[in-house]
Formats: C-alpha cells, sequence, structure tokens
C-alpha cells in the first residue's frame, strides 16, 4: 500500500480511498477494486500518457489529442494465440482431408498432424489463461453461449479442438479425426471476427479480409512447421499447403491495407510506426520464402530456410494486427474521420 | 421491470465544479488515479477508466458562445460518464455474460462474474470501461446500482449544484431535453443540441441511456461523432470468416489430392 505525505508529521498510508477504516466501512460497487494507491510506477506511467500538449484546431478537433477509446490491455500472449491457434486449426483440418482423400501411406502425416492440433490446443489455452486479468477464472469464458461474443464462440470451439484432437491423437479414433478437422477450420479463421468485433478503427475497417488473413496465413504457418519436422512421404502436401497459404496471405494482406485506407488515417498504423514495420515484414518474409522454394540449392536447407522465413511472416503479421490495433486505439482521428466519413455516406444517400 | 432510468446531461448548466466526479469515488469508494497537472484547461482528471466513473471536460474555444456575443472566447463544461447504450458493444461482447442489462436499463459488470479478459475494452466505443491493472478486473459506472434499489438517485446527479446533471425515467428526460434545445434556440444559442437522446439520432447505438445535450462537434468533448456497437459492422466479418472456412477446407482437399499425386508419380 502507499504511503502518502511521506514527509509529513503523520505519514498516510493507503491504497488510494481516504478512506479510514475504523470510521468508514467499504461496502461501496467500486470498494472490492484492488488497488495498491496511486503508487510511483502508476504515476510515472499517467504521467508520460498525459505529456502531450493540446493542439488547437477547430477543423478536425479532437480533446487536447487525447485517445478517444481505451487501448487494449492484452500482452503478447494474445497474438502469439492467434499463431499457435492458427496452426492448430490449419493442421487438424490438413489431416483431416489427408485421411479422408489420400492413400493409406500418409497416414504418418495424418497422424503427425492431429498431434500438432492436440498440443497446439494445450498451448492456446495456457496462452489464452495467462492473459486474463483473474485467470482462476476462465472457466467462466464457457458459463454461458454468446453468439454476439467471438471471444465467447472461440471459446467454444478452441473446447471442442482440445476433446476432438486428444481423441484422435492419442486414441486414434477416425470420427473425432473428421471432427477436430472440422472445428479446425473455425480455429484458423474465427480470431479475424475476434479482431474486427471491436471499436477499434483499423481492426473494424479490415473486418472484410482479416478472417480470410488469419487463415491463409494459418496454412502457411502450418505448413512450414509440417515441410520442417513432418513426415518425409507428406512433404509434398505439407509444401502445397503452404505455398497457397502463403500466395493468398500475400494477396489478401495486400487487399486488406486497401481496404482499410478507404480513410487515409484508418491506414497509418498499418504504414508508419512499429506496426508498420511489421506489416511490411510479413509480406516480405512470406515472399522469401516463397522465392527460396524455387531457388535451386539443397532440399535440406531449403526446406528450412522457407520455413523459418514462412514461420516469422505469419508470426509478424499477428504481431502487426496486434500493435496496429493499440496504435489506431491512440489516435482520436483515427475514430473521428472514419465517423465522419460514414455520416456524409448516410448524408448523401438520405 | 422498473421504468427505464437513465442521465440527461445539459452540459450548458455545467459549471465545472467537479461535485460528480468527488460524490462518484466517494459513493463507490474507489481509488485514486494519481494527483498530477495535465496542462489541459482544468481537466486534471482526462479520461474515464476503471476508477474513475465520472470526468468533467474541460473545452477551451477561441469563439465567443453565441454569435455576435463580446469576446473571442467561451468555455464549455461537459460531465462524461458510461452511455450505457441501449445496444451496448461492451455487454454483447463480454464472454462470460458478466455485463447484465438490469431492471433500470442499465449496463451493470458484475465484479464477481468478470475474469479479465478485456474484450470489453475494446468494444466500447466510448472508451468508457478498464481495467485496473493490480484488480485485474474491468470496471465503469453502475449508475449507482445500489442507490437505486433503495430508492435513492445516483451520487454524481444528487450532488449536482445546477442539475446539469439530470436523473429519472428516460422518456421524461427525453421530453425535457427537447424543451431545453426549443428553449436555447429561442435565447438565440442555435447550436444547440441532443446527442444520442434515441435511435433515430444515434443508430449505432440505438440510442443512449445517458445522453447529452450539446453546443459544439462531438469530437470538442472527446465524444464520436457516430458511434457504432461493434457487433453490427461485424456481421461482414462472420461472412468473411465463412469464406475463410470454406477456403482453407478447398485448400486441405486440394493438399491432400495435389500433393498426394506428386509423391505418387
Ligand atoms: S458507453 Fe461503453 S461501457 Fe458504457 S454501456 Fe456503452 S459500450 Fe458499455
Ligand atoms: S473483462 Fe470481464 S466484463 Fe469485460 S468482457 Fe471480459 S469477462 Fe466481460
Amino acid at each position: 500500500m502507499a504511503v502518502r505525505y511521506r514527509d509529513s508529521v503523520e505519514p498516510v498510508v493507503t491504497d488510494g480511498r481516504d478512506i479510514d477504516r475504523d470510521i468508514g466501512e467499504l461496502l461501496g460497487e467500486g470498494a472490492q477494486q484492488r488497488s495498491r494507491g496511486a503508487h510511483d510506477e502508476h504515476i510515472a506511467e499517467m504521467a508520460e500518457r498525459w505529456q502531450a500538449l493540446p493542439e488547437a484546431s477547430r477543423i478536425d478537433p479532437t480533446y487536447y489529442d487525447r485517445p478517444l477509446l481505451n487501448e487494449s490491455v492484452w500482452h503478447w500472449a494474445i497474438p502469439t494465440y492467434y499463431y499457435v491457434g492458427g496452426v492448430t486449426g490449419a493442421s487438424l483440418a490438413l489431416g483431416a482431408a489427408v485421411q479422408l482423400f489420400a492413400d493409406r501411406d500418409l497416414r504418418a502425416l495424418v497422424r503427425q498432424c492431429r498431434w500438432i492440433g492436440f498440443a497446439g490446443a494445450c498451448i492456446s489455452g495456457v496462452l489464452l489463461v495467462a492473459d486474463l486479468g483473474r485467470p482462476m477464472r476462465f472457466l467462466n469464458m464457457l458459463r454461458v453461449f454468446r453468439p454476439t461474443s467471438p471471444m465467447n464462440v472461440g471459446a467454444w470451439i478452441l473446447s471442442k479442438v482440445g476433446a476432438a484432437s486428444s481423441l484422435a491423437a492419442i486414441f486414434d479414433f477416425e470420427l473425432a479425426g473428421l471432427s477436430a478437422g472440422l472445428s479446425g477450420l473455425g480455429l484458423a479463421t474465427y480470431t479475424g471476427v475476434l479482431v474486427a468485433n471491436t471499436a477499434v478503427p483499423v481492426w473494424q475497417e479490415s473486418r472484410r479480409v482479416l478472417p480470410i488473413l488469419f487463415g491463409s496465413s494459418a496454412m502457411a504457418s502450418a505448413g512450414c512447421l509440417l515441410e520442417m519436422v513432418g513426415d518425409q512421404r507428406g512433404f509434398a502436401v505439407a509444401r502445397t499447403f503452404r505455398i497457397s497459404g502463403q500466395i493468398a496471405e500475400i494477396a489478401l494482406a495486400f487487399a486488406m491495407e486497401k481496404q482499410v485506407a478507404r480513410i487515409e488515417r484508418v491506414a497509418r498504423p498499418l504504414r508508419s510506426g512499429f506496426s508498420g514495420f511489421l506489416w511490411r515484414a510479413s509480406a516480405v518474409l512470406a515472399a522469401s520464402s516463397l522465392l527460396v522454394t524455387v531457388l535451386p540449392i539443397k532440399k535440406r536447407a531449403k526446406k528450412f530456410a522457407a520455413g523459418i522465413l514462412g514461420t516469422l511472416g505469419s508470426l509478424a503479421l499477428r504481431f502487426a494486427v496486434d500493435k496496429a490495433g493499440l496504435a489506431s486505439a491512440r489516435d482520436p482521428r483515427a475514430s473521428f474521420h472514419l465517423q465522419r466519413a460514414q455520416l456524409n455516406f448516410t448524408n448523401m444517400g438520405a | 421491470m422498473a421504468a427505464q432510468k437513465g442521465f440527461f446531461t445539459d452540459t450548458t448548466l455545467c459549471i465545472g465544479c467537479k461535485a460528480c466526479e468527488v460524490a462518484c469515488k466517494q459513493w463507490n469508494q474507489l481509488p485514486d488515479d494519481g494527483f498530477l497537472f495535465t496542462g489541459m484547461s482544468y481537466d486534471n482528471t482526462v479520461h474515464l477508466g476503471a476508477s474513475t466513473w465520472r470526468h468533467v471536460a474541460f473545452v477551451e474555444r477561441p469563439v465567443p458562445m453565441k454569435p455576435g456575443n463580446d469576446g473571442a472566447f467561451s468555455w464549455l463544461f461537459s460531465s462524461d460518464v458510461c452511455k450505457h447504450c441501449a445496444r451496448a458493444g461492451c455487454l454483447e461482447s463480454c464472454p462470460t455474460g458478466a455485463i447484465i442489462r438490469t431492471e433500470y436499463g442499465s449496463v451493470y459488470v458484475q465484479p464477481d462474474v468478470c475474469n479479465g479478459c478485456g474484450y470489453c475494452i475494446v468494444n466500447c466505443p466510448f472508451g468508457v470501461i478498464d481495467r485496473r491493472e493490480e484488480d485485474g478486473r474491468a470496471w465503469k459506472c453502475t449508475l449507482c446500482y445500489d442507490r437505486l434499489r433503495a430508492d435513492m438517485q445516483p451520487a454524481c446527479a444528487k450532488s449536482c449544484p445546477t442539475e446539469s446533471i439530470q436523473f429519472g425515467e428516460i422518456a421524461e428526460l427525453r421530453e425535457r431535453a427537447e424543451k431545453r434545445v426549443e428553449k436555447l434556440h429561442e435565447q438565440g444559442l442555435n447550436s444547440a443540441y441532443l446527442y444520442g437522446a434515441n435511435a433515430a439520432q444515434q443508430p449505432g447505438t440505438e440510442g443512449l441511456n445517458a445522453f447529452f445535450l450539446l453546443v459544439d462537434k462531438p469530437e470538442m468533448y472527446n465524444l464520436p461523432p457516430n458511434p457504432t456497437v461493434p457487433t453490427k459492422p461485424a456481421k461482414a466479418a462472420w461472412g468473411s470468416m465463412a469464406v475463410g472456412v470454406l477456403g482453407l477446407a478447398l485448400a486441405a482437399i486440394g493438399s491432400a489430392l495435389l500433393g498426394g499425386r506428386e509423391r505418387a508419380s
């Protein structure tokens, strides 16, 4: 608990509520809120946030350039989960397809897809719980079914993927393999809806493309992994999967940026700053991975070079989208310009 | 079901005394956010957040209040709060069902259910709800649910010395607000208008249970000009996901067939 008026004769120990517990009882609706008081780090953080000086503009006004939105509190675990969940979903889908449509001698690939899916589902769960403010309450996610919340829908999908992939991997249940593949399709793509279903301008404006983009990136990253560590008889399957994923990934990233850039201000985080760098880097990495595929080098070197470049590209894509959202929430004009454009559009229609 | 209750905040009556901020903090026993000077007029509160459920904005304008008035300055104050939206982004996005609509029509976060996933924070188009680091859960204005249950009005409205914050039945507040706009227009303040008073004015949220009377662009007060519950535009994202699912399935099958054949040859 913080000490206030440290240098006075009677320093006050407080958690920031300034309520004398001998006189007052903590019964208010906010009284349960845990607080260490206005401790030094908190003050330093607030001071940093408030540093910007007001900018006077009557034409394009903001409130002292302060953000309109509260920015996301998610840390690195969430973009990492987008990647891991993608690998999980796409490998399970590929496993099911191979199980149905390819020869029996590709069984080793099917089994590997299932194991990657099962491990990925476990890691996904850990990542998601780690990011919660109250990790012990993670099961509350399954207390309701709420189709308006992509996060709730995702929690159900992930549970189903976890259950089906464990049965498929450990007990080799054929039906579970197919069911895991089906729900894997959802797991690899719903994260795009999760991101788009927000008030953050750059995320909201990416809604028409992002779920497909995340799906293709999931194909690319699952393909990379299977090429590197997978059974060699399944190499051609994994490579076809990766290459089609990467071509789509590059094309869709381009399409998404174009959609978002209908309002210049909204697209800024994709074009400048750290998020912009990551966004460009992801396309360059995916393209180099494709390029390596056609280079006349040794097969072993080739598959690792392509796999590592592709994996880095997919990771960069997820982090670029995450960081772009933070930057976008910090820029009030991104919201204002977007919403003014929407208003002008409806007025013109009327 | 009890009558639908809410706030009408008439910013032309606000004198920037921050009594509402203090009353809210005190009644709800909320911790502080640090005491700092911002240099933004008289606003050292800055923004709503986990432990700040009322925030008075101070807008310094280099224009007179009404055209024709003396001087080239006017000062606007506005006490901001959770809007208790008719279509609330926080409520619709909450995966645990922690956020509920009460019998008064207000939007309430149950602290014993919230697991701090943080999804509501990016789903509020007004930047209201937030998570306090050391607490881990999401918090915002409760419309003083405990006081309403005891037949009292919310602490902020009770403490407001000028009745800038008016609490009551929404239908009645709307009528009163419209009359007030008419009166201000008669007095020559033609810029007065209502913000979010009903679904027609703000189709994105289908109306706010805490609406405002403003005299300048919403942006001046850090209010969005066309807020929309994210669930509505996100329909397109679900459509895109359907395409993605189909594409991914076809690509997986294609790879199994093509790759399988390549190996055989
Ligand atoms: S203003 Fe934000 S926090 Fe309040 S009800 Fe609306 S969406 Fe929820
Ligand atoms: S942080 Fe709490 S209230 Fe907000 S969406 Fe998550 S579970 Fe619901």
